[in-house]
């Protein structure tokens, strides 16, 4: 295996146009794991840890830039992460543990494009945007096309995610990324993800996503369309999870069987759904 | 494909010949021989293998060493300061906060980090950053307890 650290995107792209068989590496958190199991060995290894515009993060116009190869410790710790975009702190902070936390990447993990990782599900619910460049140059995708299937997303070959655009608006919404997991630090077993914002008694804002129970995170604008101008009564939080439940296609595995990820589903949705709300109504 | 490389560990520069595709941990332990460093699951779940790299707990079984030659690394072998131990080390010792001690090292990296990090953790705080770390005989009470010894500067270290 060769490996190559490119510190230009010049450099980057004739990597990946001349070469077959290459792997972007950016935490390596879930890549050297395959690696070290035999899962993967590619001809050549791209390291993105040297490419500045993949580094960091930046407001413009009310959307805030993570670069790709932010970690999850970076964003954790952002304090301009606020309204709506405060959902997607709140996922960073719940992954795994911090020596994972300190390697694990944003654009590693949404490419990876594990349905029961914790920000895909997160991203959904934050209407985020993901900005790729390819050979045939850059483009974005809506954070609901991206994900295709279980370890799949619509990044074409040779296509290299950039960046994630998050909205901070609606700046008086607020974000919560429930994961109930068997111990702190593991996969969800089922996670929520929910950005809120009302106006006095009134939901004014409302967008919903379920992770770890389908291929890709589970996002109905129907269930969103029910809580919003609602007063959030329990009747409107139950029917809103039920049409969730009903288009949720969990698996069977070791964190938890089908039948009780679907138990989990209105329970959880209900208890992010209700945490909002109390604080929203304490601001 | 072979290459060699240089890696700061421990203050000290070490120019090894390693693989591209090498880990870390397959380096501190097959090439340079700093076996304090354990390999338990090699996947990044167990934190048997934890490092710092510029201060920050990482896994060594999931970093690949060639991306390492501009980082300061420090392995459990770097926590004693001429040949004293540290004062986590000290309380360790002093807790009984191992049976085997496979975890150990590990365990002593995450412990550094946060107190680096936060000197007054609560307990709550120290299980939650310790919950990395797989330890299967002393069921986490002395280590904890240890660690919190430090926080609240007794070492008991008798
Ligand atoms: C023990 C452990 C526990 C974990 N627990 C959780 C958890 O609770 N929740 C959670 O959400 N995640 C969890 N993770 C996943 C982890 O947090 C990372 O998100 C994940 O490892 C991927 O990020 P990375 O930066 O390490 O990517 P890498 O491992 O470097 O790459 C992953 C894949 O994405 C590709 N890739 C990387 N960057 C790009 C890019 N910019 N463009 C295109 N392709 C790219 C790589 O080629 C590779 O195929 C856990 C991981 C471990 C090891």
């Amino acid at each position: 295996m060769n490996y190559v650290e490119p510190s230009s995107i010049t450099e980057l792209m004739n990597y990946v146009t001349t070469v077959e068989d290459y792997r972007c590496l950016a935490g390596g958190a879930t890549l050297v794991a395959m690696m070290n199991v035999g899962l993967v060995e590619p001809e050549l290894l791209i390291s993105l840890h040297k490419l500045d515009e993949l580094k960091g993060m930046r407001i413009d116009q009310n959307v805030i830039r993570i670069g790709a190869m932010t970690t999850h410790t970076a964003i954790t710790d952002e304090d301009r992460l606020t309204g709506n975009a405060s959902l997607v702190r709140s996922a960073a902070g719940q992954i795994a543990h911090s020596a994972v936390r300190n390697m694990g990447t944003i654009g590693g993990a949404i490419s990876h494009a594990d349905p029961s990782a914790d920000f895909p599900a997160a991203l959904t619910a934050a209407n985020a945007t993901i900005e790729v460049l390819g050979p045939s140059g850059r483009r974005v995708i809506q954070i609901d096309d991206f994900f295709v299937n279980y370890l799949e997303t619509s990044l074409t070959e040779k296509e290299i995610v950039m960046a994630i655009m998050v909205p901070l608006s609606p700046a008086d919404a607020i974000g919560h990324h429930l994961k109930f997991s068997r111990v702190d630090g593991d996969y969800a077993t089922v996670s929520v993800s929910l950005a809120l914002a009302m106006e006095g008694r009134i939901c004014s804002y409302a967008r919903i996503a379920v992770g770890s129970v389908a291929a890709v995170p589970l996002r109905l604008k129907e269930a969103d369309d029910i809580l919003i101008g609602s007063n959030l009564e329990e009747s409107e939080i139950a029917r809103a999870s039920e049409l969730l439940l009903k288009s949720s296609d969990p698996i069977d595995d070791v964190r938890g069987s089908s039948s009780y990820r679907k138990f989990l589903i209105p329970r959880l949705i209900r208890q992010a759904v209700l945490q909002s709300k109390k604080e929203l109504s304490y601001t | 494909m072979m290459e060699t490389i240089s890696l700061t560990i421990n203050n000290e520069v070490h120019t090894v010949l390693i693989e591209t595709r090498q880990t870390l941990l397959s380096v501190l332990r097959d090439k340079l021989f700093l076996c304090g460093t354990k390999n338990g699951c090699n996947h990044g779940v167990c934190g048997a293998c934890n490092v710092l790299v510029d201060g920050k707990a990482m896994r060594a079984c999931l970093l690949l060493a060639i991306t390492l030659q501009e980082r300061e690394i420090t392995t459990i072998e770097g926590l004693s300061e001429n040949g004293e131990l540290s004062l986590l080390q000290k309380a360790f010792a002093s807790h009984q906060a191992f049976q085997c001690g496979f975890c150990t090292s590990g365990m002593l990296i995450s412990a550094t980090a946060l107190l680096d990090h936060d000197s007054t953790p609560s307990i709550s705080k120290i299980r939650h950053e310790l919950g990395g770390n797989i330890c299967r005989c002393t069921g986490y009470v002395q280590i904890i307890d240890a660690v919190k010894s430090v926080c609240e500067g007794k070492t008991d270290c008798t």
